[in-house]
């Protein structure tokens, strides 16, 4: 689709969004988009979402854990109706325009079905492959069968394929030599059998004779020699053979058709296996007295025993085949007219022929078929079979044949295998001396060089490019054959033969016997002439390639009969395909095969080989060889020459085995998985979405630590990235949250953290944000495991870094703990040089101590050696890693148009922080510039408002509503409980008797129905559930499984399909908190899996429905400050379409916004080429939108008197009078500049804040000072960072010089905290020549301000000279931060929602919930929140208008259907409830009559209500009962866990 | 004391971090005793005393409490009001003879297994050490619902004349 096809007329736009990335930026939009009445598609190129957040363990500011904070938006987004998680895919390009777009995404296959899939995990269990966790930084191996993390959404697993293994690709049987090759370096042999014999029934037969076509493909070859495929395929074999042979199970039949076969070799025996298995009377017609054809007759024992044949025959015809041997079959029709239905012919080739030469008639000229059949007959004669040891002779009466060899010199003429077959024969059967003739030269002889190699070795002489004239004859006896050399010889493409032979080279090659071997044809006699089967040229048998249908219907025909001699493998497949033509035949479909596309082969190249050489993944190791029985013994003897590998040979071999595919395709997962979800088949597909909008949230990447080789990584086992750390410290990572050190696993004591990894250095001219936080979190974290693991907190952090920057909300406080009460030592240096101890594995770290970090240090002397470098031990290193965007994100942001700046960002621009440079298209997160959670939530709803206001007539008219059935009333009812006991394939059902826990449960009081199931959680398990209850008239159910964290939502709605309240629903979690921590406990397990249902049972019995009110929605919105933030809420919401009311205390719109002339314009951003010029002309155009939209209304002047209600329904009073009924209010109230009297502010003209001092640079009389001196960090800004001033300085300082070049500048600072792009700020003003000055708080400048005309002084303590400087500036600029408005502390209590201790609002939660207060309804932006830029500013109140759309854009609220309800007849009217609430819903009142008719009794208002309990718990008069908590549902589960139950007869603790 | 007594031991966990830390303590196969049942309550600040001793009543020997950790409730303090209840729970089980050692809290975050799995084997050692509960009934009898009447459950409410703290 082109732009063009877009009707031109303003289509309406369609009300889906795509939003990329499902890191929490991607979750949190989507979530947003969803509620606000999209549909929602969530791209993910990984298997799950969840993003990085998903591997973090701890969170800064609040060390809350990332994934409890994140799992319940995991769950919610996996779950919710109106957002389709696309995972593993890509977005390939997007077509259209704003409004309509056009999508194509790449999906590729995972494998499993995740509608199937229960996430129960038994696939991972049973694969055999290990790859490097990418979830845990490679720390640990995973299964190519794998859930991402234990929490991922969807829980679904998915398999890790790159393609097919070449190996397999190469089989004509398409072999599956990968998978069993991983099951034999596992030591999993019967598994290994299992998958070989899923392609090919003869394991030790082509374990042998296969000419394995796998070794040549292998991609080993590239590293050193192939793997013995065939060899390893052979051990799996025989250690079968030596197993006592279990009996195979004949498969019943269930086709009426009867099959007639005729030809018991490999092809005909591989058909027959397939038909018999697809459930036909399947029979085999076979001419010899044995079955195995070729096989059996054709090769020769010391290659292939006999007894190996007739086992893999026996397999085959043990499954039902009907075998009729010493059957020759002479007609067709006769076939027809017993009944078959369809014959196959595989009649093989075994008619040897000879050249027309003259004496080719003689009696002691042979032919190679006969020769080799007459020998292994004569054998069968015997009656002296050979045995499984192998060691077997053709002793006794000699046939004729034998006669014909035993002393004789014999001559084989031919040069394939079977000729050598033949000379190797005879060499055992005695000759006096064997040679084989041909026309190839040795080098393009068709046999094997192995074969060729071994004939020679047991003394068979070669004579090779001979054409041969005549057999040499005396009296009737062969003397010799008559040759000439060939010179030259070739073989057309239509069969015939070019050949050259050198003049006068005439020759007899002496000998008494000739064997010809010069190839085989198939005896085709029975077919006559009028049977209707067409026969080629070449005697074989005409077919269609694709179908093996011959000319007559119902007849096909396969294998060496249709394409001349070939190898069993290619009968094999054959076979194979024979037989599903033969059943789609039988079936009536067309016979053609469907079309299915081809996986792609995973072909290795030289540099990707190398690359695992490197990295030492793969390290050369030659074949292990094939043990061989000594030549002295070969002769005479028939004994296999090949003697197989043992066990540890196999083993290391199959070792070997570079894992092309990655998965292996061992089937091991197909054959476990119960719900039958996995798809080996499965083929990347490319889809297309229509969507209004897009959001890009693809995040970041952390840098490539190996690239900064000086630090080691890659190289040294004991440095490891940031992310590894967090791996180590997460409780559920692969060292259990015990932090490990790679090399020895020893504890580490000693742990030194490297800022600015692939951060502000000559390759990143930017900062990432969130590394010296997240170190600092890391840091105390380690001193906190250390405390838990009983070391005493006996681990010392040492950080290297340049500026710490803790610039947000709390940060400051935190990192001062980490160095004041966790002990972290901070150096304010970059490291000079690591290395490692190669004994220790310790590393070394030197660096140049210049400023002892010590608040008490003395007075330092002038430092004249700034090169005192120190060296210290360390055990471990941990390398804060920056932020960078992938080569696959810059690649999307190419295809998809958006413009990208040099490091891959998108570009945006101040105004408009969220909107790329194409129109519809809009970003989140990291991918704009590096961030935080928080600020990557915010922009997150801050996009989903963006896309919103743009798709804003479309809203709710792609989402999808589930209609439930009417709820049936339970009143009255005795309970009918209905008790689901669910197996978990094998993760409840392995570790406990679950059909007895079923048992058990029939018995308990109330319940009618009890069953167990497979996978309850499973779709038709779950329309199961909904017959049962509908049947069985069940008013109560409990399902014993897993957790109700992930399953009680599903549950719940099943019950309501099924017309149940769903709250009538009790969960055992028997899996989580049963099967899995007993694993080894059966017993117990058992008996507690018993307990837990009784406990359920108890209190489902007690539940009631619970019916949620809802309360219409009043859909307008409050937004309280008129600053950029509330003119920016406003704006958003009122473009959706929603009515707001904006109220501003003074009597003009604009804020701070107004003494804003000119922005910290930092990102080496591109162009602007639209949009406003500066803030001005920006806060002029928004205020006159505000003014001109109609559904605002500004309220000037004016303030919040006073508001009530809750979330949907507020009522709000104005100071001017005016009463507003709203559904949510944002307050944006901002703040002001600190204006205070440090450093003589107030007393003297030339001393001004930041905000005066733009005032004076973008007024026309700038008083053109020489000397400027700025203070940064003033009054409350020693306490919290007030994020902006650094940056703001660096702005003047920036606009000075360019307004006065020869303007000097000195910045005196603690850090500079430039985070983000706006380093670069920085960067330009060093280059400038702007003098920065660190201080210490104890050693803060001094400001002298001697008299009004001569110049101001500036004491500081020049740490490097380590002496005091005096400056004396024209100009004392104080950077002082910005703190909250006056009144702040009155809105919030109007409000009743909290401060934090700086005085700013607090928001619900400071990771996830960054705009919303604790208290529903009521949202936050800009400086009201902490101080912030106006890129930064805006996005938030986006953000926040997102939040209030998403309950605007709900018809109705509905209540909290678990919440405390009081009984005003037991209420004293204490107020412990009220002061115990955290959410104020509780209020005395006395408009209700308490105990004794007393007035005054608690009421709780529902919609404030979050049903934590607390209230119910602390009530003295237990007047408080929590819905769905009631004590009379708690308390009988309590005691349920004690009360015995006597065991129903039949449940019993032994295993089922 | 007697190898053979094995505690029987209820434990409360709020469906927040608590119920995370036995989902994962159970999905990383982390063992621990048998013989802890569950009740899950929707925050620990709905720690009821009256549950508390509810289930020693019943039959508990040893009875814990599983919260977010300090200062991560998901209920604002809801932990730190359960933990006050529990703390009053302890010393009435002390003044009555049981044994305040019997009832503990444990906090933690839901990715930490290994401690979720440790509150219950501490639990089990603990109690096992102390023996069973002197209110345990005779082996395999429940008791009736009876002795926890509404009587004795005003009692329980640690507020009756001259208990009161």
């Amino acid at each position: 689709m082109t732009p063009t096809d877009c009707p031109p007329a303003d289509p309406p736009p369609i009300g889906a969004v795509l939003v990329v990335g499902g890191g929490i930026a991607g979750i949190q939009a989507s979530l947003d988009l969803a509620e606000q009445g999209f549909k929602v598609y969530l791209v993910e190129s990984r298997s799950a979402i969840g993003g990085h957040m998903a591997q973090l363990d701890k969170t800064f500011p609040t060390n809350d854990c990332a994934m409890c904070t994140l799992s319940p938006r995991l769950v919610e987004t996996g779950r919710h109706l109106n957002i389709e998680i696309l995972t593993n895919t890509e977005v390939l390009s997007l077509d259209g325009q704003a409004g309509n777009f056009t999508a194509r995404l790449r999906r590729k296959p995972r494998y499993i079905d995740p509608l199937k899939c229960v996430g129960c995990g038994d696939c991972e269990k049973v694969c055999p492959i290990r790859l490097p966790d990418e979830f845990n930084e490679g720390l640990v191996p995973r299964r190519a069968a794998y859930r991402l993390y234990p929490q991922a959404i969807p829980a679904a697993y998915a398999i890790e394929k790159k393609g097919v293994a070449p190996c397999r690709d190469a089989c004509p049987a398409g072999q599956r030599a990968q998978g069993y090759i991983a099951l034999v370096r596992e030591g999993r042999y019967a598994d290994a059998l299992r998958v070989i014999k899923e392609d090919n029934p003869f394991p030790g037969i082509c374990g042998r004779i296969c000419n394995h076509r796998c070794e040549l493909a292998c991609n080993r070859n590239l590293v050193d020699e192939p793997l013995n495929i065939h060899a390893l395929k052979r051990f799996v074999a025989d250690w079968a053979y030596a197993r006592p042979r279990e009996p195979v199970q004949p498969v019943p039949h269930t086709r009426p058709e009867r099959v007639a076969i005729i030809g018991a070799g490999p092809c005909g025996l591989t058909a027959a296996r397939d038909l018999v298995s697809l459930g036909y009377a399947v029979t085999v017609f076979e001419a010899l007295p044995v079955a195995g054809g070729m096989l059996r007759v054709g090769i020769p024992e010391y290659r292939l025993p006999a007894w190996i044949v007739d086992r893999e025959v026996q397999d085959i015809v043990d499954l039902g085949v009907e075998l009729r041997l010493n059957t020759t079959v002479n007609n067709l029709d006769d076939v027809f007219a017993e009944g078959f239905a369809a014959v196959l012919i595989a009649v093989g080739a075994h008619e040897g022929r000879k050249l027309p030469i003259p004496g080719a008639d003689l009696p002691d000229v042979l032919v190679n078929t006969q020769f080799l059949r007459d020998v292994r007959l004569a054998e069968l004669d015997d009656g002296r079979r050979t045995r499984a040891d192998g060691q077997a002779s053709v002793a006794g009466r000699r046939p004729s044949t034998r006669e014909q060899i035993e002393g004789k010199r014999v001559l084989v003429l031919g040069g394939g295998n079977v000729a050598v077959d033949c000379a190797r024969t005879a060499v055992r059967l005695g000759a006096a001396s064997v040679a084989l003739a041909c026309l190839e030269a040795r080098a393009k002889m068709p046999a094997h060089v192995e074969e060729i190699e071994a004939a020679e070795a047991e003394g068979v002489t070669l004579y090779p490019a001979r054409s041969f004239k005549q057999i040499v004859s005396e009296a009737g006896r062969v003397t010799g054959v008559a040759c000439v050399d060939v010179t030259f010889m070739q073989f057309e493409p239509d069969g015939t033969l070019t050949l050259e032979t050198a003049p006068g080279s005439e020759h007899v090659i002496a000998c008494d016997t000739v064997i010809f071997s010069i190839g085989q044809r198939a005896g085709l006699a029975f077919i006559p002439a009028d049977a209707g089967v067409g026969v080629t040229r070449q005697q074989t048998i005409a077919v269609n390639p694709n179908t093996f249908a011959a000319t007559r219907p119902g007849v096909f025909a396969a294998g060496d009969a249709t394409t001349g001699t070939a190898f069993v493998i290619e009968a094999v497949a054959a076979g194979h395909k024979a037989a599903a033509s033969l059943h789609r035949y039988l079936s009536g479909e067309p016979l053609e095969p469907r079309f299915a596309p081809d996986l792609p082969v995973v072909k290795l190249t030289r540099p990707e080989v190398e690359a695992r050489l490197a990295r030492g993944e793969v390290r050369p190791a030659p074949r292990v060889p094939m043990p061989r029985l000594p030549v002295e013994r070969r002769r005479g003897s028939f004994a296999e020459v090949e003697q197989g590998y043992d066990e540890a040979q196999a083993r290391a071999e199959a070792a070997r085995c570079l894992a092309c595919g990655l998965c292996s395709e061992c089937l091991s997962c197909v054959y476990v998985c119960g719900a039958k979800a996995i798809n080996h088949d499965e083929v990347e597909r490319v889809e297309e979405v229509g969507v209004g909008a897009v959001i890009l949230a693809p995040g970041y990447q952390a840098y490539t630590a190996a690239l900064a080789q000086e630090f080691g990584f890659g190289r040294y086992p004991n440095v490891v990235t940031a992310l590894q750390f967090e791996r180590l410290l997460s409780a559920s990572g692969p060292t259990s949250g015990h932090i490990r050190r790679p090399s020895d696993g020893a504890a580490p004591r000693k742990i030194a953290f490297l800022q600015c990894v692939g951060s502000r250095d000559q390759t990143h001219d930017y900062c990432s944000s969130v590394c010296c936080m997240y170190a600092a979190k890391q840091a105390i974290m380690a001193v906190e495991h250390a405390k838990v693991e009983g070391r005493g907190g006996q681990v010392e952090c040492h950080v290297f870094f340049m500026d710490t920057r803790a610039y947000s909300k709390g940060y400051e406080e935190y990192y001062r703990r980490a160095e004041q009460k966790y002990g972290v030592k901070y150096h304010r240096c970059r490291i000079s040089a690591l290395r490692e101890d190669p004994a220790t594995r310790d590393l070394l770290v030197r660096y140049a101590e210049s400023e002892p970090w010590t608040a008490d240090r003395g007075q330092p002397s002038l430092k004249t050696d700034h090169c005192s470098l120190t060296t210290d031990h360390f055990d471990l290193v941990v390398l804060s890693v920056g932020m960078e965007i992938s080569e696959s994100v810059r690649k999307l942001g190419r295809d998809l148009g958006v413009e990208l700046d040099a490091y891959g960002f998108c570009h945006t621009t101040l105004f408009a922080p969220l909107q790329t440079s194409r129109p519809g298209v809009y970003v989140a997160g990291p991918f704009r510039e590096p961030k935080d959670i928080p600020e990557s939530v915010t922009e997150a709803s801050g996009a989903a408002a963006a896309a919103a206001r743009q798709l804003a007539p479309a809203r709710h008219t792609l989402t999808r509503r589930r209609d439930y059935p009417p709820e049936r009333s339970v009143d009255g009812e005795p309970p009918r409980i209905g008790v689901f006991v669910c197996h978990c394939g094998a993760n409840i059902g392995g570790y406990l008797d679950a059909p007895g826990v079923a048992a058990y449960a029939r018995a308990l009081p109330g319940v009618v129905h009890a069953e167990a199931n497979l996978y309850t959680c499973s779709q038709d398990t779950v329309a199961h559930l909904i017959e049962q209850i509908r049947t069985l008239g069940l008013n109560r159910v409990v399902v014993a499984a897993c957790t109700p964290r992930t399953h009680e939502p599903l549950f719940q709605d099943t019950l309501r399909q099924a017309g149940l309240n769903p709250y009538l629903f009790e969960m055992a979690n028997i899996r989580n908190q049963c099967s899995w921590p007993h694993a080894g406990d059966w017993d117990g397990a058992t008996a507690k899996a018993r307990t837990l249902v009784r406990m359920a049972v108890a209190r489902a019995a007690e539940l009631e429905p619970v019916q949620t009110s809802s309360v219409p929605v009043q859909r307008a919105a409050l937004v309280i400050g008129g600053g950029a933030a509330g003119l920016s809420a406003a704006l958003a919401l009122a473009e959706q379409g929603f009515p707001v009311h904006l109220v501003e205390r003074e009597p003009e719109l604009g804020g701070n916004l107004r003494r804003v002339f000119y922005l910290a314009e930092a990102s080496r951003r591109l162009p602007v080429t639209s949009g406003p010029p500066d803030p001005q002309t920006f806060l002029q155009e928004i205020v006159s939108r505000v003014r001109d939209h109609p559904l605002i209304t500004v309220h000037l002047s004016a303030e919040l008197a006073d508001t009530a209600g809750f979330k949907g329904n507020f009522v709000s009073r104005l100071t001017d009078g005016a009463e507003i009924r709203h559904g949510a209010t944002i307050v944006a109230t901002g703040g002001v500049e600190y204006r205070g009297p440090e450093y003589g502010y107030g007393q003297d003209p030339r001393i001004v804040t930041q905000q005066q001092f733009e005032a004076l640079l973008a007024g026309a009389h700038l008083p053109a000072p020489g000397l400027v001196v700025m203070i940064q960090c003033i009054g409350p800004a020693e306490k919290f960072c007030a994020r902006l001033c650094c940056a703001i300085a660096l702005k003047n300082a920036l606009k000075l010089k360019a307004l006065n070049p020869q303007a000097q500048i000195t910045i005196l600072y603690r850090d500079l905290r430039t985070y983000g792009f706006k380093e670069r700020l920085y960067t330009e003003a060093r280059r400038q020549g702007v003098r920065f000055i660190r201080y210490e708080f104890d050693r803060r400048p001094v400001v002298e301000i001697p008299a009004p005309q001569s110049p101001i002084s500036v004491h500081v303590w020049e740490p490097i000279l380590g002496q005091d400087i005096r400056l004396r500036p024209d100009l004392l600029v104080l950077s002082t931060p910005v703190v909250p408005p006056p009144g702040a502390r009155e809105l919030a209590s109007r409000l009743k929602v909290p401060l934090d201790a700086d005085g700013f609002f607090q928001e619900a939660h400071p990771k996830l919930r960054p705009v919303d207060f604790a208290s529903e309804g009521l949202f936050l932006a800009g400086l009201a929140h902490y101080p912030k830029f106006l890129d930064e500013t805006i996005a938030q109140a986006q953000a926040a208008a997102a939040r209030a759309a998403g309950l605007l854009a709900q018809a109705s609220v509905r209540a909290e259907a678990r919440i405390a309800v009081v009984d005003p007849a037991r209420c004293v009217g204490c107020l412990t409830c009220v002061r115990a609430c955290p959410y104020d819903a509780p209020k005395v009142s006395a408009a209700f009559n308490g105990v004794g008719g007393i007035a005054g009794a608690a009421f709780i208002e529902p919609a404030l209500c979050r049903g934590c309990g607390v209230c119910a718990a602390e009530c003295p008069a237990r007047a408080i009962q929590l819905r769905h908590y009631r004590d009379a549902e708690m308390l009988p589960k309590i005691e349920a866990a004690f009360k015995s139950q006597a065991p129903p007869p039949e449940a019993s603790l032994v295993r089922a | 004391m007697d190898q053979a007594f094995e505690p029987e031991i209820t434990a409360f966990y709020c469906l927040y971090c608590g119920t995370m830390a036995a989902d994962t303590a159970g999905a990383l196969r982390v063992q621990y005793p048998a013989n802890v049942k569950f009740v899950r309550l929707p925050c620990t600040g709905k720690t009821d005393i009256r549950y508390l001793l509810e289930a020693f009543e019943q039959g508990a020997d040893g009875v814990y409490v599983v919260a977010c950790p300090i200062g991560n409730c998901h209920h604002v303090r809801g932990n730190e009001r359960g933990r006050a209840r529990l703390q009053r729970a302890k010393r009435i089980l002390d003044e009555i003879g049981l044994g305040g050692e019997r009832l503990e809290m444990f906090f933690m975050s839901g990715s930490q297994a290994r401690a979720f799995a440790g509150a219950a084997r501490t639990m089990t050692e603990r109690v096992r050490a102390l023996g069973p509960s002197p209110l345990r009934p005779a082996a395999g009898e429940g008791r009736g619902q009876a002795e926890a009447g509404e009587d004795d459950e005003a009692g329980f409410r640690g507020r009756r004349p001259g208990r009161a703290r």
